[in-house]
């Protein structure tokens, strides 16, 4: 479909061990598709097959069966990889290079002429930050910097798709700013981002889609409202009663958790399927005034959690890097 | 295509700038011209001889260990620190990134002959000797040796360790310095050895093409202090050399294209 930067079917990959030839299933049987203009985040444990999937679709990994196309064009596409952007994870440079000349080689790479590729570098390096570090070699470079260098020679070609392995990985949390900031700023002007990570608070705050693998298969994907809105984990409480009351409003309903008491309030989380009117009936009837009744919804952690943690039966877990 | 090609080469250039191994190069011309010059001081006669022997050996020996050095860690090194994860991933295709590098590589090389072969020449007119044609000659028969063995380092540097390909390219350049010798050698044996030695030679770049002074050459001995092969000599030896630098580069290309980059 056109309108669609990635689209991924049935993506396996199985890598055989050097000398005991032992399978190991890294991706088994990833599907999933990203729109144009969208921001979205691939997120999974260590080891769930995130950077498998991303160096398939960049030409690094052949894949054991399954298909993917970039900008239309089917993987392995010299073509799609002149609209594409991407950064590696932990991205090592030719570190006897300074960000100019890393700059200017990714440029003759995307067959940009001399002009071009001055005049990208110069207001790249001074968008990523670098300005300063110029005439330093990239073995002068601390982690963060080189993340930067890494999104500045992502951008060289001024692509339609950019792909990001872990981009906030090594920066500070200004550094995660400015990077989530030039994230929305390329999905502002017409590009489709998709970036993996493990920070949630990076999903939850700027992507438009989300998809969670584990173990090498694809366990949620949509939007991240409505891969949390759907559960209800319980219902917050809290109310001004006297301590007596404690224990007659905690022994019901079954389930009841992080009980607390802060001075003259009492607070607790109910289970999801409490009748809390009938609840809140019975503190009144201890004397209790209400304060606050908040559901508690699940959160992206939540789910990832949830979705990441118990693997289905009979799959053993996969490695993957 | 030639742009992304030539890319990688300059690149491959300046990294051999930066890591300064044009600098190690000119420290083995200095030493092998001392060499010479001692060498020299001590021979009765024609100084000269002892500079153009000096001088082409350095060529041949110091060019070829810098190429399987400088070769088989090529590839590996790049895949190693995945540095190649950043490159492939651009619109190039993998073949080209073997043939730049390998371009890469055959510029500090023939920087290597270059520097090497003005300091001979250098030598040779201070000891009043000359330059002759069956220098020049000689000069351009090492270089295309030293680009061969290059071409064999980065072969087997694109599916082996360095320690590995080193043992191999270093094991192809002596016996293919010196296939007539063990040809000759197994003649005597039984015709089912002098065959399988034959095939195996066959799979070996002939190397001693490239190294004739001072061998015996269709019944006429050649040096290049005097009768020297002629210019068709070198011009179809030349030509060997570039189908075994194309045959062993496509080698390379087909088993990089299938590997993994994990």
């Amino acid at each position: 479909m056109a309108d669609l930067a990635i689209e991924v079917a049935e993506l396996k990959k199985t890598y055989r061990t050097p000398f005991r030839r032992k399978k190991v299933e890294a991706l088994r049987g990833v599907s999933f598709s990203v729109a144009k203009n969208q921001i979205f985040g691939f997120v999974g444990p260590n080891g769930a097959g995130k950077t498998t999937t991303i160096r398939t679709l960049m030409g690094l990994i052949r894949p054991t069966s399954g298909t993917a196309k970039l900008l239309g064009h089917a993987i392995p596409s010299r073509l799609a990889r002149t609209r594409i952007g991407f950064l590696p994870e932990a991205p090592y440079f030719y570190d006897y290079l300074t960000v100019g000349e890393l700059l200017d080689l990714a440029g003759r790479l995307f067959g940009l002429d001399a002009t071009t590729r001055k005049q990208r570098a110069d207001r790249l390096i001074e968008r990523v930050g670098l300005d300063r570090a110029r005439a330093q070699s990239l073995k002068k470079f601390s982690k963060g910097m080189l993340q930067r260098a890494g999104l500045a020679q992502a951008l060289m070609n001024d692509p339609d798709l950019v792909v990001l392995d872990e981009p906030m990985s090594g920066l500070d949390p200004s550094g995660r700013k400015e990077v989530r900031d030039l994230i929305l700023e390329l999905r502002d002007q017409g590009k489709t981002v998709f970036f993996s990570t493990h920070i949630l608070s990076d999903v939850e705050a700027i992507t438009d889609r989300v998809a969670i693998v584990a173990r090498g298969v694809l366990v949620g994907e949509g939007t991240p409202a409505e891969l949390v809105n759907r559960h209800i984990l319980g219902i917050d409480v809290v109310v001004r009663v006297p301590r007596e009351a404690d224990a007659e409003l905690t022994a019901a309903p079954a389930g009841i958790t992080r009980i607390r008491r802060l001075g003259d309030e009492l607070g607790c989380t109910l289970p999801a399927d409490t009748d809390v009117e009938a609840w809140l009936a019975r503190a009144h009837d201890q004397g209790a005034k209400v304060v606050q009744v908040v559901p508690r919804h699940e959160t992206l952690e939540d789910l990832f959690l949830r979705r990441t943690s118990d693997p289905a039966p009979g799959e053993p877990p996969a490695v993957a890097s | 295509m030639i742009g992304r090609i030539w890319a990688i080469a300059l690149n491959t250039f300046r990294e051999a700038a930066r890591i300064r191994v044009l600098y190690g190069i000119l420290v083995l011309v200095v030493g092998a011209n001392l060499l010479a010059l001692v060498l020299g001081e001590m021979a009765v006669h024609d100084e000269s001889r002892v500079a153009r022997d000096i001088g082409l050996a350095g060529i041949s020996l110091f060019g070829s260990l810098t190429a399987i050095f400088l070769g088989v860690f090529l590839l590996y090194t790049e895949v190693q620190r995945r540095t190649i994860h950043a490159i492939v991933s651009k619109p190039i295709e993998r073949w080209e990134f073997v043939v730049g590098k390998y371009l890469g590589m055959a510029l500090v090389l023939s920087v290597l002959v270059v520097v090497f072969g003005l300091a001979m020449g250098g030598m040779l007119l201070w000891q009043g000797g000359g330059v002759t044609a069956a220098v020049g000659k000689a000069l351009i028969l090492s270089w295309f040796e030293v680009l061969v063995v290059a071409a064999l380092a980065i072969f087997f540097s694109s599916f082996s360790t360095p320690f590995l390909s080193g043992i191999f390219a270093l094991a192809l350049w002596v016996i293919g310095r010196v296939t007539p010798d063990i040809e000759r050698a197994t003649q005597a044996a039984s015709p089912a050895i002098s065959a399988v030695t034959k095939v195996v030679l066959r799979i070996v770049p002939d190397l001693h093409l490239f190294s004739v002074s001072g061998r015996s050459l269709d019944g006429n001995a050649v040096s290049v202090h005097g009768d020297f092969v002629p210019w068709s000599y070198v011009g179809l030896a030349s030509l060997h050399g570039i189908g075994w630098i194309v045959w062993l580069l496509a080698f390379a290309a087909v088993l990089f294209h299938r590997r993994d980059f994990v």
